[in-house]
């Protein structure tokens, strides 16, 4: 299997994941998860990581900014091993180790206690200088809603300042928040600049295709000496036909029926996935 | 009797910067505030672990919590309210609530920078950061015993806030080590408990000296570690005296008093707080600040002898 087939798969086992967390809950923050749940599912289907020894010091660390969209780190850690998938049906239940927010102290794979936005990026300015000098890399994915927060930018031009180049930043650019329109909020545009004047270098995927996420991630540092970005462009709540691009699926409360389809179409995107992959082999 | 007076700042730099010396693991962070806080030669024989930031605190206490998680032991010491309430959620999420061996230092605390108005005043930091679970609060109360503090907060595996002042102050204890968590009675007496901390227990003992003087006998309950208290010194000596007063260089919610009076709940025993009244504060030099808010010697005694 390629590996571009083995994220696909993995991202599509995920979306599933996410669909049976928000059965165990009622309810989560899903536009957001299934937004990046494909640059996830790359970074852990690449990163030099090991499930079986996740305090391991060289191990390369991933810390989702954006802590909301934490059902997809919750459902890639668990497709990659490490934990149980069942501990995905404790989502929104008394003592879950998977709140809402992620709590590095109640899950193997947490790396910082995310939620509140605009924290992340320090958080991974401070990791990647305390690992300097060894192979490891620091991998984080912000929204572009939190990009108005101020602290980001302190730490955008604290990263390039100390030329953190073991530091790589998806933005991860849906472009819907709570309220609309992240135009129409809070216009950031054009972020590539804005990052590129920081004194970032920066590349732009489409955040969905596997293919050009696995290029970005194998050319990081894209330039020795400076941070590396990657704006990604995406769909929120990708994955399900009923609430692709919708703002309404922010944070997801199912209505009838819409659960059943849901799993219904994350489990045909499965099966579809497997079938090339045996059809390959087949062959 | 008062010691040689020095200064908070110096004395903090030079005791951190000779265990960094020798403790690989420490790493100084600056938001344009390490070289003003004692720490100009560290970076110089050091630059690989002297981490110049820029006036971005939030940023900093991000970029703190994350080296911690790496083994790193970082210190970040700015002008207090620049550490506590400016990038507070930083400190009560990534230091706090991540479990953090961070070591926040407010320097210049309290009233200390008095001339210079309420934004750079941090009479609110006991409160908001006893707050965090998990956090230590300590002000030391002599030269002697900054150094002690620092060695303790560097040897202590968890979030420390520790806070300094700004003018000289005297040497008033022994030398010793400093157990975080440890009241120690710095007058023996037996007619009023007075709570001190921080720069204020030099005038704590002066006023008791005075009290002493009027027949009214105070023991003096030093208390360098705000938090957590050490309730069991505080009973001890409360029983004793069955009288309280309470005084620091903070606002008079929130603080050591509030502490002291929640320990004391269910006792008997009647406390009186001295502190900065819940007010934008006044300015003009430190010292008359502190006499206007009958925080110095004549003023502490006054309350202490029932006047």
């Amino acid at each position: 299997m390629t590996l571009a087939h083995t994220i696909r798969l993995r991202a599509a086992r995920a979306r599933a994941n996410v669909v049976r967390m928000v059965r165990s809950s009622g309810a989560g923050h899903l536009g957001g998860a299934l937004s990046c749940i494909d640059i996830v599912a790359a970074i852990y289907s690449t990163m030099r990581a090991d499930p079986a020894n996740p305090a391991w010091p060289e191990r390369d660390r991933f810390v989702l900014s954006a802590g909301h969209k934490c059902m997809a780190q919750y459902a890639v850690l668990a497709d990659a091993g490490y934990f149980p998938l069942e501990v995905l049906d404790t989502y929104g239940k008394l003592g879950s180790k998977i709140p809402g927010h992620p709590d590095m102290h109640k899950l193997p794979g947490i790396e910082a206690n995310t939620g509140a936005l605009g924290h992340g990026l320090a958080i991974c300015v401070g990791m990647a200088l305390g690992l300097r000098g060894t192979r490891a890399k620091v991998f984080t994915i912000l929204g572009d809603g939190e990009l108005p927060e101020g602290s980001n930018w302190e730490a955008f031009a604290a990263a390039a300042f100390h030329q953190v180049d073991n530091l790589t930043a998806f933005i991860d650019v849906n472009g819907l928040q709570i309220s609309g329109s992240t135009e129409d909020v809070m216009d950031m545009e054009p972020i590539d600049a804005k990052l590129r004047s920081f004194g970032w270098d920066v590349r732009c995927v489409d955040g969905h295709d596997v293919e050009q996420l696995i290029e970005v991630l194998a050319g990081v540092p894209f330039t020795a000496g400076k941070p590396s970005a990657v704006i990604a462009r995406t769909v929120k709540s990708k994955g399900l036909s009923f609430a692709e691009g919708d703002v309404n699926y922010h944070y997801w409360k199912p209505k009838d029926g819409e659960l059943a389809q849901a799993e219904a179409e994350t489990q045909v995107e499965i099966d579809r996935l497997e079938r090339g992959c045996h059809a390959r082999r087949v062959a | 009797m008062l010691g040689e007076s020095r200064d908070p700042r110096k004395v903090f730099g030079a005791a951190v910067t000779a265990i960094a010396n020798t403790d690989e693991r420490v790493v100084i962070l600056s938001a344009d505030s390490g070289k003003s806080s004692g720490f100009t030669q560290f970076a110089a024989d050091h630059p690989d672990r002297y981490f110049e930031l820029g006036i971005m605190e939030q940023g900093v206490t991000g970029v703190a919590a994350g080296l911690a998680t790496t083994g790193k032991i970082p210190v970040f010491c700015a002008i207090a309210p620049f550490t506590t309430a400016r990038p507070f959620e930083m400190v009560r999420n990534d230091v706090g609530y991540m479990r953090q061996n961070v070591k926040i230092v407010g320097r210049n605390s309290g009233i200390s920078y008095s001339d210079l108005g309420a934004t750079h005043h941090s009479l609110e930091d006991f409160a908001i950061m006893r707050m965090i679970p998990g956090m230590t609060v300590i002000a030391p109360q002599d030269p002697s015993e900054i150094e002690a503090a620092a060695r303790a907060m560097l040897q202590h595996d968890g979030p420390v806030y520790l806070r300094i002042g700004n003018d000289p102050i005297p040497e008033i204890f022994e030398p010793g080590p400093f157990a975080i968590g440890k009241a120690r009675v710095a007058r023996e007496g037996s007619d009023v408990t007075l709570v001190s901390t921080g720069n204020l227990t030099a005038p704590a003992l002066e006023a008791a000296a005075m009290a002493g003087e009027n027949g009214v006998s105070v023991e003096v309950l030093a208390m360098p570690t705000v938090w957590p208290l050490d309730a069991a010194a505080l009973l001890t000596s409360a029983a004793k005296t069955g009288r309280v007063v309470t005084v620091e260089e903070h606002y008079v919610i929130g603080g050591l008093g509030t502490i002291v009076q929640e320990t004391l709940s269910g006792q008997a025993v009647p406390v009186m707080k001295l502190g900065i009244p819940h007010e934008y504060a006044t300015s003009g030099p430190y010292l008359e600040v502190l006499a206007h808010y009958g925080l110095d010697a004549r003023g502490i005694a006054t309350v202490v002898s029932g006047g």
